[in-house]
């Protein structure tokens, strides 16, 4: 896609070493070499301690490089200058709904990111109204975020951060404490947005089927990238996956499991439905 | 034996205009060795109930029964059904408090008042029952352990108190895979080996759809669909209408016989679906 | 969910009273309640509570919500009453119980004291009831700016205070879930002595500490993520402006003392 040129994050030979702080437990990584262009949505994927969230808090400024740089938009993130800049540019999604909401209405909780732009009020009033439009938060505006249900703080986290009108959001297990509706409720809003509004998404999950959505998939393991690549290739690697302990969608793994079989299955089934499809025609051939 | 609710129901703050009701009307039963999943979307009375299968939640109205014991009365009598029923919490491992996994896992048996050996038995016994090495792990700080050796040595402080029915909410929050295909065996372990009755709580039932044989469907404090997974399974759309999904590999096989094939929906494994779609190409040659 | 009724706990609206800036909602409540101490008829003091009535109702705030909210303090406001009428001297005695006497004018300080301190609680609560506890964190931080100069940060109290809001009914309810869960596992948070009872709260305080902290990590990760830093300027979604209509409540106000002055109510 030549629209999608653009490079928003890239990492050049990164490393990153526990720093001696006692309370930061973050898993090292070394030689990560990566880019993410404009507009992509990307899944990583990676057994528990494997490095993935140390990854996006790099991709945040939150943590720096011990060697090699991170560039967000062509700016490293040591340059303590430029910081708030990575972080309007690049938002970030936490795993817990109950710990990144700060303010005691949904309305001031979608205006943080703003206040502490200084921008003028009118304009946080006016970026606010347009993003809970947007995302549908609008009736909701003046609730205490404790009685939002998870779905909907998830949304008023991305609203904060849509706000900032970011070119990429980062997502650490977004959807890991909701329930199907509120997965769904998330995962739409992401879809859209990466859509709609061009924005890249990086999004950490455990959830096969939800690394299905992305267009590319980076499986992490140990601290290092151990493979890169469009994510119909990558989830169904059963072979590869299986060694980092990880699982393909279910309809992947029984259709390796049916070509075992002797079924003629053509190599990129991802979904039930594609599943479904082949096996009828199949079916209809003999 | 068995557990069984009747007509249990459960107003929060009752008497007050915030008066809301989380469980209306739910009764139901389970036996001895049944594994149930107790499914339904947040707020739909999940914990509700199973705070009242171990007494702690007191009914507003309707009973709960334990082997034809009502759960109520003194705190004594209370004690000893909830040695038989242990409840693992949510993010069970937000509870460690002690400075070893021993103590971590003593802390129930010592409730109780056991002699130490005894104690040192229970623990021992739970530690091993849940897949770890007890020598090993029992002097190491419960902080420092990996997110699954967490998770277990929490199960593991539940089953200290040899429970007959073991109530899960939510198991596999938080873990990978390799380590939600471990708990799903160890369950599995627990019910065959043991005769365990087991109720799982959970929003993912992919996995955990396999060891089960009952299913209870929650809305708004309202039991909707009781009954063997099968039943309740074969509903898709009942359940699509409450917001639910069928277990992916029940949904492809669904799909499957929809286009006219002939093969059976009531499967939950890959296994499973992997060995009818074979019968099938057999049966077609 | 916490579904715990909390005195004055915020009602989102959109009345006059709940587009009051909040600065100014703090000062008209400090005029109103020395307002109040310095009354010495009934008159006066009817007119104020009617007065608090008329904002009440122009802030729609539901009556039952509000008598709600009021009944914690109904004990108190009796006890007062009782003690005024017993131990109050003066006038014409009522009754006579024995040695005990109650006189006319216990009675009738009794009532004064009492509309007195009910007229004081119901403007706090339409304060409390209007204004989000942001905003009055907000507004309090305003009064305390002066501070800034003796090296006191008030905007990051006024931070730590909002935070501190958002996260009551949070951790209100993971103690009960905590607390679920260790009874659960036999523990006892109710009998035994003082001693053993304190000893009992081990495993409720070390899981709620370590989760407060860990929130408290989250928390902070997740504002600087989006961009917060100590001691840089920030703007505020509200603005705080004083406008047209807060002139004129604090007008209204300054009137309203101008006229119990003049009359010696």
């Amino acid at each position: 896609m030549v629209k999608h040129s653009e490079t928003i994050i890239e990492a050049k030979a990164l490393d990153y070493k526990y720093q001696g702080d006692e309370f930061d437990v973050s898993p090292a990584l070394t030689g990560i070499n990566i880019s993410v262009r404009r507009g992509e949505y990307l899944a990583l994927i990676g057994p528990n301690g494997s490095g993935k969230t140390t990854l996006l808090k790099l991709f945040n400024a939150l943590l720096v490089p011990s060697k090699g740089e991170v560039l967000v938009e062509g700016i490293s993130t040591v340059d303590h200058d430029y910081v708030p800049h990575i972080r309007r540019s690049c938002g970030m999604i936490f795993q817990n709904p109950d710990n990144q909401l700060v303010a005691t209405t949904v309305e001031e909780d979608i205006a943080f990111g703003l206040e502490n732009l200084a921008l003028p009020s009118a304009e946080i009033r006016q970026r606010v109204t347009e993003v809970a439009q947007k995302l549908h938060l609008d009736k909701l505006l003046l609730h205490p975020p404790h009685l939002l249900s998870g779905g909907e703080k998830q949304r008023v986290a991305i609203a904060g951060v849509l706000a900032m009108q970011p070119h990429c959001i980062l997502m650490d297990e977004p959807t890991a404490m909701l329930d199907p509706a509120g997965r769904r409720e998330v995962l739409d809003t992401v879809m859209k947005l990466n859509r709609e509004e061009d924005l890249a998404i990086i999004h950490v999950t455990h959830f096969p089927g939800e690394a299905a959505l992305a267009d590319r998939v980076v499986v992490l393991n140990q601290g290092q990238i151990v493979k890169d690549g469009p994510s119909e290739d990558i989830l169904t690697d059963l072979k590869m996956l299986h060694r980092y302990n990880l699982q393909g969608p279910a309809a992947v793994e029984l259709a390796s499991l049916l070509r075992l079989d002797g079924f003629n299955l053509p190599p990129q089934i991802l979904s039930n439905r594609e599943l479904v499809k082949s096996l009828c025609q199949y079916e209809r051939k003999n | 034996m068995s557990i069984r609710t009747e007509k249990l129901t459960h107003i929060y703050m009752p008497g007050t205009p915030f008066a809301a009701k989380a469980l209306h009307d739910v009764t139901f039963e389970l036996q001895k060795g049944q594994v149930a999943l107790l499914i339904g979307p947040s707020g739909s009375g999940k914990s509700t109930l199973i705070q009242h299968l171990n007494g702690l939640l007191k009914p507003t109205s309707g009973q709960v029964y334990f082997d034809d014991q009502s759960i109520e009365g003194s705190k004594d009598r209370l004690l000893k059904l909830r040695r038989k029923i242990g409840l693992v919490f949510q993010l069970p491992e937000e509870q460690f408090f002690s400075e070893t996994v021993y103590d971590e896992v003593a802390f129930a048996p010592r409730n109780l008042g056991l002699a130490e050996e005894k104690i040192r038995d229970s623990v021992y016994d739970a530690l091993n029952l849940v897949g770890l090495v007890a020598e090993e792990i029992k002097d190491r700080h419960p902080f420092n352990l990996s997110s699954g050796q967490k998770r277990l040595v929490a199960i593991a402080a539940v089953l200290s108190l040899k429970p007959e029915v073991l109530i899960l909410d939510e198991p596999t929050a938080g873990l990978d895979p390799a380590g939600r295909r471990n708990l799903f065996n160890l369950l599995a372990g627990f019910n065959q080996k043991e005769g365990m009755t087991i109720i799982i709580a959970t929003h993912h039932f992919d996995e955990a759809v396999a060891l089960a044989n009952h299913v209870l469907v929650l809305k708004q404090g309202k039991l909707l669909l009781n009954g063997s997974r099968d039943e309740v399974f074969a509903r898709r759309e009942d359940l699509e209408k409450l917001g639910l999904a069928l277990p992916s590999v029940t949904e492809l096989m669904q799909d499957l016989a929809a286009e006219g094939l002939p093969v059976r929906t009531d499967l939950y494994t890959i296994k499973e679906a992997r060995e009818e779609i074979n019968k099938m190409k057999e049966k077609q040659q | 969910m916490s579904r715990s009724i909390t005195l004055g706990q915020y009602l989102p609206g959109n009345s006059y009273v709940h587009n009051l800036n909040p600065r100014l909602k703090i000062l008209a409540l400090l005029l109103l309640l020395v307002l109040l101490f310095s009354l010495k008829s009934f008159t006066g003091l009817i007119t104020l509570l009617a007065m608090a009535m008329i904002l009440l109702f122009m802030a729609r705030i539901p009556f039952r919500y509000f008598l709600k909210g009021l009944r914690p303090i109904l004990y108190i406001v009796l006890f007062a009453l009782v003690i005024y009428i017993f131990f109050t001297k003066g006038g014409v005695v009522l009754l006579r119980i024995g040695s005990f006497t109650i006189e006319s004018e216990g009675v009738t300080e009794g009532f004064f004291v009492i509309t007195r301190l009910v007229t004081l609680i119901v403007f706090s609560l339409i304060v409390t009831l209007t204004t989000t506890p942001l905003s009055l964190t907000y507004g309090m931080s305003y009064f305390l700016k002066p501070l800034n100069k003796i090296g006191l940060p008030t905007d990051e109290v006024a931070m730590i205070m909002a935070i501190a809001l958002r996260f009551i009914p949070t951790l209100m309810e993971e103690s009960q879930r905590l607390m679920r869960a260790q009874v659960s596992r036999g523990a006892d948070f109710e009998t035994g002595s003082i001693f053993r009872r304190a000893k009992s709260l081990v495993p409720l305080i070390v899981p709620l500490f370590v989760s407060a902290f860990r929130r408290a990590d989250d928390l902070a990760l997740a504002m600087e993520a989006r961009g917060y830093r100590l001691g840089e300027i920030r703007t505020r979604l509200h603005e705080d402006i004083i406008c047209t209509r807060d002139w004129l409540a604090l007008l209204f106000v300054a009137v309203l003392i101008a006229i119990s002055f003049y009359f010696k109510l």
